[in-house]
C-alpha cells in the first residue's frame, strides 16, 4: 500500500467528516499512540487511583479522607477542618488558581490536555468505545449502519459498560461525604438512604452525560477556565503549535519524492491531526481556543512524520515567538522568566508560605463564651453575684484532652462546680459554668472577665478569652 | 438544547457556590422553616437547599435568557438559534 492512497482516501474521509460535524456534531476520535499519550494516561492512572482509592484509605480509625457535612468536619489524614477553618478552603482555592495561572502562562493549557476530570473521563469512556466498537473507522461504520441485532448488541454493551464506570463514579464520589464503609455495606443489602441514592445517581448521570455524551462541547460551550485562558498566554507561552513555514504549501506526494521541488512544505495533508483531536478541530490553521492542548496532534503527525522520514515536530510545543524567530528550546527556556510569570510566581509562593504557615499554627482547641440569655445575673447564697456562660470547648486535635478552667479579672471571682472538663478527640462538648463574684468587688453595669482554658497535659494549648460579667444595681 | 445548558449550567455552579457559602456560615442542624426546627436529616437539609439554591439560580438564568432573545424571535420570524458567537455571553 503506497502512502499516496492512503493518503488521500484520508483527505476525501476528512471532507466528509467536516460535513458530518458541522450536522451532527458528532466526533469520531481516532486512537493515538506516542510520547503525549503515555503522558496523558499516566494522569488518568494517577488521578483516578487517587480519587477511586483515596477514600478506603483508612487512617487512626478512621477514613483518611472524609468531608463529613453532616458533622460538619472535613478529615484530610491528621488534619480536622471544622467550620471556622473555611479561610483554609478559601486560600487552597486561590493557591489552586494561581497554580493554574501559572501553568497556563508558562505551559498552555496543560490543565485541560492532561489533567482536567473532563478530559480524563472522556479518555476513559473512549477508551472503552474502542474496546467494544473498535476503532474510528469501524464506529463510523457502526454509527452510518440501520439498527440490527448486532448493532443493537454493540451499542447496549458500550451504554452499560458506560454506565458501570458511572455508576462506580457517583459511588466513589459520595464515599467522600458518607464513609465509604458504610456505603459499601449498604451497598451489599442495597440499602442506601434516599439522598445517598439520589446524589450517586445524579453524579452518576452528570459522568455519563460529559464524558460520553457531551465530551468536547463541554470545553467549548461550557468551562469558564476555557473562556478566559487567554488572558493568561503571551506570545512566550508554550502552545501546541503547526509550523506554518516549514508545513505549507501541504499536499500528497509519493514517499521518498523530492517534493521540495514540487514547492511543496513537510505537511502530507495526511489529516491524520484532525482525525485524532477531541475537539475536532484543524490545528493548522493557528491556535484557536477550542485546542485544549492535548497534543494528540504532536503524537498523530510525528508518527506520519516517522514514516515519511521526515524529522518530527511539524506540529509541536512551541511559543509564538520561537516560530516567528525560529527558535530552538534553549531559547524558549530562556524566555519563562519574564514580569508576568515572576509576578505568578511571587504571589503563589508567598500565599502558600502563608497558608502552611497557618496550617502549622492553626489552634487545636478553640472556646466560645456565650452569656446564659435566660438569667443575666443573679444573688446566690453568702451574697455573692453569680453569671452563667456556656463554654463551647472544641478539641481541634486528634486525641482526647482534659482541660482545665478558670477565671479572672476582677477580685474574689471563682467558678463554682466543675473546673475541669474531658474532651473526646475531635469533637466539642458545651458546658454550663456559673461564675461568682463578692458584690463589691466590681463597678455596677459590666465588667470584663477572662476566661482561661487549659489542657491538662500541656500548658501551651490554651485559650484566653473575654467576657462580661454583669453586676445588678 | 443549548438554552437549556445556558440555564442549567451556570446555575449549577453557582448554586454550588452558595451552598458551599450558606452552609459554613449556617448550621444545618440550627434552620427553622416556618418557625419550626428543621426535621430532616441533615444531609437531605443540605441536599436540598443544593436543589433550592440550583432551582433559584436557574430562574435567574431563564430570566437572562429571555431578556436575550433577539427582536427577530420575538417578532416571531422564526426563533433560531441563540446569538452563534460565543463572546455574545
Ligand atoms: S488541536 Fe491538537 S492539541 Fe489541540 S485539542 Fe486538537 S488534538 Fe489536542
Ligand atoms: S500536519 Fe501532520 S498529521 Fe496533520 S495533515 Fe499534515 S502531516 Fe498529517
Amino acid at each position: 500500500m503506497t502512502t499516496e492512497t492512503s493518503s488521500s482516501s484520508a483527505t476525501t474521509e476528512q471532507a466528509q467528516d467536516v460535513a458530518l460535524f458541522e450536522v451532527h456534531k458528532k466526533i469520531q476520535v481516532r486512537a493515538v499512540s506516542g510520547i503525549f499519550a503515555t503522558w496523558r494516561w499516566a494522569l488518568v492512572w494517577f488521578t483516578q487511583l487517587l480519587f477511586y482509592g483515596l477514600c478506603w484509605l483508612p487512617w487512626n480509625g478512621r477514613q483518611a479522607v472524609l468531608l463529613d457535612l453532616v458533622e460538619r468536619k472535613f478529615y484530610i489524614f491528621g488534619l480536622v477542618f471544622w467550620p471556622q477553618d473555611v479561610i483554609f478552603l478559601a486560600g487552597l482555592l486561590i493557591i489552586s488558581a494561581y497554580s493554574l495561572f501559572l501553568f497556563t502562562a508558562v505551559g498552555g493549557r496543560l490543565w485541560c490536555g492532561y489533567a482536567c476530570p473532563q478530559t480524563v473521563y472522556t479518555e476513559i469512556f473512549l477508551w472503552i468505545e474502542q474496546k467494544i466498537e473498535g476503532d474510528r473507522n469501524a464506529r463510523m461504520k457502526l454509527d452510518a449502519a440501520p439498527m440490527s441485532a448486532r448493532k443493537f448488541m454493540i451499542r447496549g454493551s458500550r451504554y452499560a459498560a458506560w454506565v458501570a464506570v458511572a455508576l462506580w463514579t457517583g459511588f466513589t464520589f459520595v464515599g467522600y461525604f458518607t464513609p465509604i464503609k458504610t456505603l459499601s455495606s449498604e451497598l451489599m443489602t442495597l440499602s442506601f438512604g434516599p439522598w445517598e441514592t439520589f446524589w450517586i445517581l445524579f453524579y452518576g448521570a452528570f459522568t455519563y452525560a460529559f464524558a460520553g455524551h457531551l465530551r468536547e462541547q463541554v470545553c467549548k460551550y461550557m468551562c469558564p477556565y476555557a473562556r478566559f485562558q487567554g488572558v493568561m498566554f503571551d506570545p512566550d507561552t508554550l502552545t501546541i503549535t503547526y509550523d506554518e513555514e516549514r508545513g505549507e504549501p501541504r499536499g500528497t506526494r509519493k514517499k521518498g519524492a523530492d517534493y521540495k521541488t514540487q514547492g511543496k512544505g513537510d505537511c502530507v495533508d495526511c489529516g491524520i491531526c484532525v482525525q485524532v483531536c477531541p475537539t475536532g478541530i484543524d490545528i493548522r490553521q493557528g491556535l484557536q481556543y477550542e485546542c485544549i492542548g492535548c497534543a494528540a496532534c504532536i503524537d498523530a503527525c510525528d508518527q506520519v512524520m516517522e514514516k515519511m522520514a521526515y524529522p518530527k515536530g511539524l506540529i509541536r510545543y512551541s511559543t509564538e515567538h520561537a516560530i516567528a524567530q525560529h527558535w530552538g528550546w534553549k531559547d524558549i527556556a530562556g524566555h519563562i522568566v519574564r514580569p508576568r510569570v515572576v509576578i505568578y510566581t511571587v504571589i503563589l509562593v508567598a500565599i502558600t508560605a502563608a497558608w502552611f504557615w497557618g496550617l502549622a499554627n492553626k489552634p487545636v482547641l478553640r472556646v466560645d463564651v456565650i452569656r446564659d440569655r435566660a438569667t443575666l445575673a443573679r444573688e446566690v447564697e453568702n451574697g455573692l453575684i453569680e453569671n452563667l456562660y456556656r463554654l463551647q470547648v472544641m478539641n481541634v486535635s486528634e486525641s482526647a484532652e482534659r482541660y482545665s478552667m478558670s477565671v479572672t479579672g476582677l477580685p474574689g471571682i471563682r467558678l463554682a462546680g466543675e473546673t475541669e472538663i474531658e474532651v473526646p478527640a475531635a469533637s466539642n462538648k458545651s458546658i454550663l459554668v456559673q461564675v461568682r463574684v463578692p458584690p463589691e468587688s466590681g463597678k455596677q453595669g459590666s465588667n470584663v472577665v477572662f476566661f482561661d482554658v487549659k489542657s491538662t497535659r500541656n500548658d501551651k494549648i490554651a485559650v484566653h478569652e473575654k467576657a462580661t460579667f454583669l453586676i445588678p444595681r | 438544547m443549548q438554552r437549556l445548558l445556558w440555564v442549567l449550567w451556570p446555575s449549577f455552579i453557582v448554586a454550588g457556590v452558595a451552598e458551599g457559602l450558606f452552609f459554613t456560615v449556617v448550621n444545618p442542624q440550627e434552620l427553622y422553616l416556618f418557625g419550626e426546627p428543621v426535621h430532616f436529616s441533615t444531609l437531605a437539609t443540605l441536599s436540598i437547599g443544593f436543589l433550592a439554591f440550583w432551582a433559584i439560580c436557574a430562574g435567574s438564568s431563564l430570566f437572562t435568557c429571555f431578556l436575550q432573545k433577539t427582536p427577530g424571535e420575538i417578532n416571531g420570524r422564526g426563533c433560531g438559534q441563540p446569538p452563534a458567537s460565543p463572546a455574545a455571553r
